[in-house]
């Protein structure tokens, strides 16, 4: 159907004829259904990956962080390569549902629960390997600041990972209770529709009594609003200060002012594509389609596009900058041991994977298709996780003294770990998704009456008239 | 005079009723606690915490545990002269392979766990070398003899003695042979005579594995001695080395690196050293510090010699030398050696009669007899005669031998035809070893009588003639073992103990117990003044000797050369696990031997160094044939070898007995060596070698070896350095934009300024020779851990101290230079501010120090350290954590027994936790200590670092920067201005040990092609 005055530009924002009880069904119907085989066997894989990965920590643990492959030259490698990652996925999900909120983006509604989701999981996993890498992880505790009795000992405050700790941990904090205040509508409406006892009583508890009370909605919006004030400025301080690991040292090549924009950019960027990579799937599986539509694919497509000409413009301020700076050491990790030498090539493929071939966004064609996306939010993936093991690696194995250049490659238990945490992460998402309205059912309820069918349904009666008369109408009003 | 009474008050001036009844009563209140019941009192809170308190203490001394006490020492009468915790130091010697080392051993609660040279000798002068370091670990070796056995099952030292007697009286007159290595022992050796002098015919075979038979001979028929003389390196201005290693190998390099060492201190106000040419195949230690080297084929070892001695006036033939550049090496050397006449010295290695001939020819016309080389006062470090060892063999396979004892030597492994010296001992009668391991040869022997540890032994030594050290019990014997001269004392039928003997024979020689006693504590006797050095007349067959080596046979399309590597030498000391995880200073390589090949030969393997040769430690391995013998090894490119050359390390391929750390690591090169009839070759001239297809792991401790023109090393030419002093150190000026003081003027934040004690090291790159003593002796004294072949390989090696080897230049004649490396103590510290826990912090006194109970292991210190000096423990290496069965340990360095070497002064670190150089903090703790309780400032000196102890070259200086009488204050603000400098100074880390550049006395490259040179290499400036 379409209009008359219909706009080009702006698309609806949920497809096909919706009434609210229909979009209660759509979302809520397979919370309430048993899976499908399909989600069976993603969630076995995901589990036993998860096994893997507890097996290969445990090796690691017990061994020690000599069964890696890291040495004297090169303190850190898969590792932090992969925190550092995981943490860049997180970034778009607080952007979605905080920044966006703020600006008063609607089309942010379908796709942010989920992308809130990514968040939170990925920050779980990003989180296990600075613990996880540690020489003595079970003397981890010291990293907090508590009050203790051997003298006391204090943490050391002017430390980064330092800083890392209470960044993390705030993040994940915030992220979490944005992410579930969001969700106790939503956990009402299952409640509400709860057939089973166990469910009435489960989701009963998850809601926290809610009740649909006019006070609660504006207590829930003051709250969402204010947690989005909170997470905002997360989005950008966590990154920068997951960067300050690198930029605070001395090595050529970490030693650099523009890691914090050049980080955050890069995260938002790679969460953008994680959210890509999983929504694309979640829609396929779970019949989405309409509330997750090509306008949304397009939207994050453009911020794709954006955030990865940032950080190719950053990847070529850094190679300006060591020649300009005239620093022979950072002069020759860049030109001599990152675009070239042993570890060059992971330089080559981060070049192509994150500034080159995210190019293609730049025609609505490519941004609409489904296919190109999927392909792209993967290679996204790819790149940045490069991007991380370049910054870290090929610092690292040639740094000042050559008589110490080294060269890595991961053993079994790095890879392992890394594969684990993708089977946390996929076991999480995939009871996310079983077990929870994987879109802001209360949120995307706002704006179906600015879009969609039935809005176009109501405006027939307006489309008929005459211009004239409705200009007489309007002038006559009372 | 009248008592009087004070009242309190009105109450008791009257004393009512009321009043007395008070005072009757004590308590005037009533307290809660006893009239009410508890349950019910009004305030039971306080009751309740003395409840409280009372039930948790009792609690917790009822459930107190008992804390087991393991191991406490076990003294009921504590003995006067051993006091827990402070240290014990007796004289000794190390006489391994004929090297004569003092030494003093350093022992805690009767352990000994430590040497350091004695520096009363006035040959070593306190040096050691990294093989002296090392020995001491192989005092606790496992795999040592622990008791005399017959035929492989233990006995007494009774039944042995009556059997071996009773074999002895039965073997008809047939002759006895001692088989033993160099023996610096004088009463050893009468010993030795008196017990042969027992049995008719009997004599004593005197056989070195790496022979210097051909020196020995060469000096008979050229003076008529049958000696090794005394060098002496400290007169010579120009050296001439023909493939002689006396800095690494060559007799006894601990006292030649020293005297070396004299003669390459330099500074801008005495800029003058001596000039070291380096003949040579392989690339050796002293190749590595020569000045100018060339390389030759070995069978071109004698033609070079003729062609130097023709160069320097002698009147023979040479044969032409092919290649121009050596030939014009030849030239001027030569050049440089009439030049420098009786200031010059020519050193061989060669064990060739023939060319040991022409080198005395050389030495003599060029007036080193007397003033560089001392026939008055020989040295007796090597007196093996090859011809002996052959007759001996080819006379037991004859049956003509009736017995043979053999004595630190292990012919079955060491010999080039060890089957048949298998077979030969076969057919002996007797057969004896006093060795100290189940090595080759004493698995062959039927009677083993075990000989102590040198460190458990009476013993004296007389490494030059008229210069004796002594050796003396430092802890009680380990094992059922048996000094061999009691053994020999025993069978001779003589009962004086050796103990006694050797008493006696002293006391005898030096007038008195006193002066006995004298010796123990002083552990030498030296002539009172030194005798003045002489010379001897040379009276060689140098036509005859000519004329021999230009008929020696050519070579083929590659030779082969075999040398000793720096640490296991002639593989004695191969199952000491230290020696052979110590970083060859050549190769960087650790356990095991390889064949070295150059670049260009490596090519034809379609290998060579580059990116993928570094990254990738395992290495194609090659199948070696010469002379009928093959061997496999993995290759490994070593810069400055000669195009056609391969060279192999002996004392390799040990026998799986000989212990866990040199069972089954690297191939037996010795097979290759020949007998000439007259001295056995360590080369062969026709050799092949062929990819086999197969890769395996050398484990390398640096894989890249140009330093890219970068500034860490500095260096420069003798010629430029005498015009302007300052050059060498022009980048230096830079820093002075900042300001005059770059400490403080290039940064924004305050500067401390450490008053009080500032500790500094300076380290001299012109005299560090490379020789790794330092490495080993920070490994004795800190405890380092031991981690293997493979975690080496996978850069996990623990060293606090390394030596960077950097090659310049092109790969065929490299130029090189050595960098000791360790922690730089910053006073800005890297690792520090980026610890979360603050594990790794700054003393006041300037030291960078690790907390490591409170390290959790990030690794963030050791990725942002410029230096990449932190070791962090990847494994369990000690058993120093709470998980059981997860101990990584491949040299049995966990033993019980083994773990009596460690320090107990330094921790020991348990896996996961960060660790590295402490500037030997528990030395300085000391030295303060001693010296605050005699009331005194600390003296310079009186505090040394265990790496500035071993190094004979005194390349490292350290001490108190802030004391203005210090050697390291005058070094920095005196004496070498000029030279000295810090690694990385414009990162402004703030090091606290500076470097002395590199000065080469070779002729200053033309300025433009220097520069070049540079600019190619730093790419950016």
């Amino acid at each position: 159907m379409h209009l008359k005055y219909e706009s080009t530009l702006r698309e609806p924002l949920v497809d096909g004829v919706k009434d609210y009880h229909q979009v209660t069904e759509d979302i809520i119907s397979p919370i309430e259904g048993k899976p499908g085989t399909l989600w069976y066997v993603g969630f076995f894989i995901s589990l036993a990956l998860l096994g893997f990965g507890a097996f290969s920590v445990f090796w690691q643990i017990y061994f020690g962080v000599g069964v890696w492959n890291l040495n004297k030259t090169i303190g850190w490698g898969w590792d932090i390569t992969n925190f550092v990652w995981w943490v860049g996925i997180g970034h778009a999900g607080t952007l979605i549902s905080a920044i966006l909120l703020l600006f008063r983006q609607g089309w942010r509604t379908g796709v942010n629960r989920a992308a809130e989701a990514m968040t939170i999981f990925a920050v779980m996993c990003a989180g296990q390997f600075p613990i996880i890498h540690m020489g003595r992880v079970w003397m981890a505790f010291f990293i907090l600041p508590y009050p203790n009795t051997r003298g006391p000992v204090w943490v050391n405050f002017n430390s980064p990972l330092l800083w890392d700790v209470f960044a993390i941990s705030t993040y994940f904090t915030v992220s979490l209770l944005f992410w579930y205040s969001g969700l106790l509508p939503d956990f009402a409406s299952v409640r509400d529709r709860a057939k089973t006892k166990l469910r009435k009583l489960l989701y009963g508890i998850a809601a926290f009594g809610w009740t649909g009370s006019t006070k609660h909605w504006q207590r829930h919006e003051a709250l969402s609003l204010v947690l989005a004030g909170l997470a905002t400025p997360l989005v950008l301080s966590v990154h920068t200060i997951v960067s300050f690991d690198f930029a605070t040292s001395v090595i050529p090549g970490w030693h650099t002012t523009i890691f914090p924009p050049y980080f955050v950019a890069g995260a938002i960027f790679s969460g953008f594509a994680m959210v890509q990579t999983l929504l694309i799937i979640t829609r396929k599986i779970l019949k989405l389609e309409e509330y997750i539509t090509l306008g949304h694919m397009e939207a994050m497509n453009k911020v794709i596009v954006l955030t990865g000409s940032v950080v190719g413009c950053a990847y070529l301020t850094e190679l300006f900058m060591a020649w300009y700076g005239a620093n022979p050491y950072e002069f020759a990790t860049f030109f001599k041991y990152r675009a070239a030498g042993p570890l060059g090539w992971s330089y080559w493929i981060m070049m192509t994977c994150n500034v080159i071939t995210p190019q293609v966004f730049w025609f609505r064609k490519m941004r609409r298709s489904v296919a190109v996306t999927f392909v792209m939010s993967i290679i996204v993936n790819i790149g940045m996780w490069f991007e991380r093991f370049v910054i870290i690696c090929t610092s690292l194995y040639r740094d000042y003294l050559p008589s110490s250049w080294s060269y890595y490659r991961p053993s079994w238990p790095e890879v392992g770990f890394y594969m684990g945490t993708f089977g946390l992460f996929f076991t999480c998402y995939f009871l996310f998704a079983k077990y929870f309205p994987v879109i802001a059912l209360a949120e995307i309820k706002s704006i179906l009456k600015t879009s969609g069918e039935n809005f176009k349904e109501k405006m027939v009666v307006y489309e008929e008239e005459s211009a004239e008369k409705f200009a007489h109408d309007v002038a006559h009003a009372h | 005079m009248e008592q009087k009474k004070y009242w309190k008050g009105l109450e008791e001036l009257h004393n009512t009723d009321a009043h007395q009844e008070i005072v009757k009563n004590e308590f005037s209140e009533e307290l809660p606690f006893e009239s009410e019941g508890l349950l019910n009192a009004t305030t039971p809170r306080r009751d309740f915490l003395k409840y409280l308190g009372f039930t948790t203490a009792a609690a917790a001394i009822a459930a107190s545990c008992e804390t087991p006490v393991k191991k406490a020492i076990p003294y009921v009468n504590k003995p006067e002269e051993i006091t827990p915790g402070v240290a014990n130091y007796y004289a000794s010697s190390y006489a391994i392979d004929g090297e004569y080392v003092p030494v003093v051993v350093k022992t805690r609660e009767g352990r000994p766990i430590k040497l350091e040279g004695n520096t009363l000798s006035s040959i070593t002068q306190g040096s050691t070398s990294a093989k002296v370091q090392g020995a001491v670990l192989s005092l606790y070796d496992t795999a040592r003899l622990r008791f005399p056995s017959i035929a492989g099952s233990e006995t007494t030292w009774a039944e042995l003695d009556k059997q071996v007697g009773a074999a002895l009286a039965g073997l008809g007159g047939a002759p006895v042979v001692l088989l033993s290595s160099t023996v610096l022992s004088p009463t050893t050796k009468k010993v030795i005579g008196e017990f042969l002098a027992k049995y008719p015919n009997s004599r004593h075979v005197v056989y070195d594995a790496v022979s210097y038979a051909g020196m020995l001979q060469a000096n008979e028929s050229s003076y008529g001695k049958r000696v090794i003389p005394s060098y002496h390196f400290e007169n010579a201005k120009v050296v001439v080395g023909l493939g002689a290693d006396f800095l690494g190998t060559w007799l006894n390099p601990v006292e030649y690196a020293r005297q070396f060492a004299q003669t390459r201190k330099i500074n801008a106000q005495k800029p003058e050293m001596s000039k070291l040419f380096q003949f040579e195949s392989t690339m050796s230690l002293t190749g590595a510090n020569a000045d100018e080297r060339y390389t030759h084929r070995p069978s071109e070892t004698g033609a070079i010699a003729l062609a130097l001695l023709a160069a320097v006036g002698g009147s023979v033939t040479a044969p032409a030398i092919a290649d121009k550049r050596v030939a014009d090496g030849i030239q001027k050397a030569a050049k440089a050696l009439k030049e420098n006449n009786g200031k010059a010295l020519v050193v061989s290695g060669s064990n060739d009669v023939n060319v040991q001939i022409i080198v005395n020819a050389i030495n003599n016309a060029i007036g080193a007899n007397g003033t560089t080389i001392d026939f008055a006062s020989p040295s007796n470090y090597r007196q093996g005669s090859d011809a002996d060892m052959a007759k001996l063999v080819s006379d037991m396979n004859a049956g003509s031998i009736g017995a043979v004892l053999v004595y630190g030597v292990n012919p079955a492994y060491d010999y080039f035809d060890a089957k048949q010296f298998a077979a030969g001992l076969g057919k002996v009668k007797l057969a004896v070893s006093f060795n100290e391991r189940a090595d080759e040869t004493t698995e062959l022997c039927k009677y083993v009588a075990p000989d102590h540890h040198f460190l458990e032994a009476w013993n004296d030594a007389e490494g030059r003639t008229g210069y004796y050290s002594f050796g003396q019990p430092t802890i009680l014997p380990l094992f059922k073992t048996r000094a061999i001269q009691d053994s020999l004392l025993t069978w001779t039928g003589n009962t004086t103990p050796w103990a006694d003997y050797l008493k006696n024979e002293w006391v005898a020689k030096l007038g008195g117990q006193e002066g006995w006693d004298k010796v123990l504590q002083d552990g030498i006797v030296e002539p009172a003044t030194a005798p003045a050095l002489g010379g001897a007349s040379f009276s060689g067959d140098v036509a005859g000797a000519a004329a021999k080596i230009n008929s020696a046979k050519k070579g083929g399309k590659l030779e082969l050369v075999l040398y000793e590597k720096v640490a296991i030498g002639s593989g004695k000391l191969a199952n000491n696990p230290w020696l052979q995880e110590m970083p060859d200073p050549i190769t960087r390589a650790t356990w095991g031997n390889y064949a070295c090949i150059s670049n260009k030969l490596a090519k034809t393997f379609s290998t060579q160094l580059g990116d993928d040769y570094e990254i990738n430690a395992e290495k194609k391995v090659l199948k070696i044939k010469s002379n009928g013998k093959e061997i496999e090894l993995p290759l490994l490119i070593v810069p400055g070898i000669h195009p056609d050359v391969i060279a192999i390390a002996v004392g390799y391929g040990r026998s799986e007995k000989t212990g866990r750390a040199a069972g089954g690591v690297g191939v037996n090169a010795y097979p290759f060596v020949s007998f000439n009839g007259q001295t056995f070759d360590y080369f062969t001239t026709d050799a092949s070698a062929d990819a086999t297809g197969a890769k395996e792991i050398v484990a390398s401790t640096q894989t890249h070896n140009s330093y890219e023109g970068r500034p860490i090393v500095k260096e420069t030419t003798l010629e430029e350095f005498i015009k302007n002093p300052k050059e060498v150190n022009e980048d230096r000026l830079e820093l002075k934009k900042f300001g005059p003081d770059f400490r403080k003027d290039g940064t924004l934040y305050p500067n401390y300024s450490y008053p009080g004690i500032k500790w500094g090291m300076s380290i001299d790159l012109n005299t560090c020779f490379g020789c790794g003593a330092c490495t080993i002796a920070c490994q004795a004294e800190n405890n380092v851990s031991v981690v293997g072949r493979e975690e080496v390989a996978k850069g996990h090696e623990m060293h606090w101290i390394r030596i960077d080897r950097y090659f310049s230049g092109d790969d065929e004649n490299p130029e090189v230079v050595f960098q000791p490396m360790l922690c730089q103590h910053c006073d800005n510290a890297p690792c520090e501010n980026v610890c979360p826990v603050g594990a790794t912090n700054h003393s006041s006194e300037g030291i960078n120090q690790m907390a490591y109970n409170r390290c959790i292991g990030t690794r963030y210190c050791a990725n942002n350290c410029p230096y990449k000096v932190r070791r962090l423990n990847w494994r369990d290496w000690n058993g120093a954590d709470s998980f059981e069965n997860n101990l990584y340990d491949v040299a049995d360095m966990n033993d019980n027994l083994t773990r009596m070497v460690l320090n107990p002064d330094v921790v020991v670190r348990s896996r996961g936790v960060m660790e590295k150089c402490s500037f030997c903090v528990q030395r300085l703790q000391e030295a303060k200590l001693d010296a605050k309780k005699a009331g005194h400032p600390l003296k310079d000196g009186a505090a040394k670092t265990a790496c500035q102890q071993a190094c004979g070259a005194d390349a490292i200086v350290f001490g108190n920067i802030n004391d203005k009488n210090s050697e390291i204050y005058k070094i920095r603000n005196e004496q070498q201005v000029d030279r000295m400098y810090y690694v990385l100074e414009e990162t402004h880390v703030l090091p606290s040990i500076s470097y002395l550049a590199k000065i080469r006395n070779k002729d200053a490259a033309p300025k433009a092609e220097k520069e070049t040179a540079h600019k190619e290499e730093a790419h950016h400036a």
